[in-house]
């Protein structure tokens, strides 16, 4: 067993590979340069056309093709992953993101092989020899390091947490496996739908607008919607417009919806209780629109607006055109 | 058929409960210890299942000694029966050794469906669930929002969020679900129940290893707790309505957040 490579798990959508993929590819290329590594893009079932569409980014590809592994299923792709580890050996590290999928299969991967495993890092580094996490717990309160010492270390990072690399010079290479069996047992899925109207997920939106219960009605969520589109961001929302069935729940921020950590993030009518805040205090820049001044969303923020949200947002929204 | 469902809960502070971190190595956590928000929505579906099928339910905790609040919240909201697995200085291990003594005990208890969180209010490691379906050797959906049961042919179909998409499997038994929010809206129990919880008989259950798994600290060492980063004095725009808003627009150009240069959407 050699650790030689470092190993990223691409992850392709209806819109195509995920940003944090394509980050994670950025992030293993450093990691692997510091250590005479090879970094290794691998692609678990999906098509051809994926698969050169890493060699954009990845120096080395590695494409396992086999249509039982398409769709995604957690529980065949941690065979299908197990299964090119006894053929190629354990890497130094396998990363993912930390979205759905991500968080489903990578901790099953962990057990099967009894590896560490660490959830969504937001950073990583050589202390040494050995690999170096950071990640947050407690809704971002605290920050706990680690080092991680089998290989591989299984890591899922967060969105957000590394840069999108610059494209190589001269596109990678493109290796195809074909694993023994096509058959698997376990979860056959048999449908997918869409319940957004389309916009990028929320969690890998480099721009958020958000809106709360001092828009007053679920109607004014419109404003929102077009604040986002002149921004080009996507739209959350806090518990209690969700809970109050405003909003669906996949756009809940917070402690019981998602962790975003967008480059903007606009609060509006979001009073900022702590279940909030929890939920998007890893934003590099939050802009809080409130009526109250002395709302808590404050205190979260960098550009604060004492002001309607439905009447700053209008606005907003023409001195955007006007730029 | 009668099917045997086991939840895992998990005792986590409240989110308003006080955290310090005293030093690197220590953090001071203000003892107010609930049931995790996502194994609170397990519960809850679990006791929709009991209405609608023949189902035995027993509720599961590994951890600390503050396990015994997040067993007591299962009580209260319904579980007849909750077992604590007696094991030290688990809350110092990883996802894997807390997985390892859950499924330990799980083997003893051959469920036919597992359900969990989808993550614990703590350290969101969102691990533990799949981990122990691994170590069982029996397969798991994540995230789920919503799950129906066909005892009579040892089937289920799962609905699982993933990223705007739903996404509906069909699978045999044992399984494993962790729930997402949306599976079931967990109801808040009545006074009286949650004083006769206070004196409900928690079963504490010795655990048989099921695998000969080495220590955390052969996986990871954790190096240090850090607090988080601290976010410069908010900049508040006084200026009367609307030149406020247009000098919010120059600020977040300036902080390069607009869209349009450099990183496309």
């Amino acid at each position: 067993m050699s650790p030689g490579e470092i190993w990223v798990v691409a992850e392709f959508r209806r819109d195509g590979l995920t940003r944090v993929s394509e980050q994670l590819v950025g992030a293993a290329r450093d990691l692997a340069a510091h250590k005479e590594l090879t970094p290794l893009a691998v692609l678990i079932g999906g098509e051809k056309s994926q698969a050169e569409e890493l060699t954009r980014l990845a120096p080395h590809v590695l494409w396992v093709d086999n249509p039982a592994l398409t769709p995604y299923e957690a529980n065949r792709h941690v065979v299908a992953l197990s299964k090119l580890i006894d053929s190629r050996g354990a890497p130094a590290a396998i990363l993912a993101g930390a979205s759905a999928a991500g968080l489903e299969f990578m901790p099953g991967l962990a057990a099967r092989l009894r590896a560490a495993y660490l959830s969504s890092c937001t950073r990583l580094w050589w202390e040494g020899e050995q690999l170096a996490v950071r990640r947050a717990v407690f809704g971002g309160r605290v920050y706990e390091e680690f080092v991680v010492r089998t290989s591989p270390a299984v890591l899922t990072v967060r969105p957000g947490a590394f840069p999108r690399p610059e494209p190589l010079t001269s596109p990678g290479e493109l290796e195809s496996a074909k694993p023994g069996s096509t058959e698997f047992e376990g979860p056959k899925v048999t449908q997918t739908r869409s319940t957004t109207s389309g916009g990028r997920d929320l969690s890998e939106a480099s721009r958020v607008v958000a809106g709360g219960r001092g828009l007053g009605s679920p109607e004014n969520f419109q404003l929102i919607e077009q604040l986002a589109e002149a921004l080009d961001a996507s739209v959350g929302a806090s518990r209690s417009v969700v809970d109050a069935g405003w909003r669906p729940h996949d756009e809940q921020v917070g402690k019981s919806g998602k962790t975003i950590s967008p480059e903007l993030y606009v609060a509006c009518g979001i009073s900022g209780a702590i279940h909030h805040v929890l939920g998007m205090n890893t934003a590099k820049v939050v802009v809080a629109i409130n009526t109250d001044a002395e709302a808590p969303i404050f205190q979260s923020a960098d550009f604060g607006v004492v002001g309607d949200a439905n009447q700053v947002v209008p606005e907003l929204i023409r001195e955007l055109g006007r730029k | 058929v009668t099917l045997k469902v086991v939840v895992l809960v998990k005792q986590v502070p409240d989110h308003e409960a006080a955290i310090q971190v005293v030093s690197e190595q220590e953090l001071d956590i203000e003892k107010r210890y609930v049931c995790s928000y996502f194994d609170e929505v397990a519960i809850e579906a679990a006791l929709a299942l009991q209405k609608a099928h023949e189902v035995e339910l027993v509720a599961l905790a590994a951890g600390s000694k503050h396990a015994v609040d997040a067993l007591r919240r299962a009580v209260a909201m319904g579980i007849d029966r909750v077992e604590q697995i007696e094991q030290d200085n688990l809350a110092q291990s990883d996802s894997l050794a807390v997985a390892h003594a859950l499924a330990s005990r799980l083997k003893v208890l051959e469920p036919d469906l597992v359900l969990c969180g989808k993550q614990g209010g703590d350290d969101e490691q969102a691990a533990v669930g799949p981990m122990v379906a691994q170590l069982m050797e029996i397969p798991h959906v994540s995230a789920a929002v919503s799950l129906s049961l066909d005892p009579a042919n040892s089937s289920a179909t799962v609905e699982r969020m993933s990223e705007g998409e739903v996404w509906t499997l069909q699978t045999g038994l044992p399984l494993l679900v962790s729930a997402e929010k949306g599976l079931a809206e967990p109801h808040v129990p009545v006074v009286t129940r949650v004083m006769k919880a206070m004196k409900a008989k928690i079963e504490v259950v010795p655990v048989e290893p099921l695998l000969d798994l080495p220590d955390t600290e052969i996986r990871m060492q954790r190096l240090r707790y850090l607090p988080p980063p601290t976010r410069p004095p908010v900049k508040m725009l006084i200026s009367p309505f609307p030149g406020n808003v247009a000098e919010l627009v120059d600020a977040l150009g300036e902080a390069g957040v607009l869209p349009g240069k450099g990183d496309p959407s």
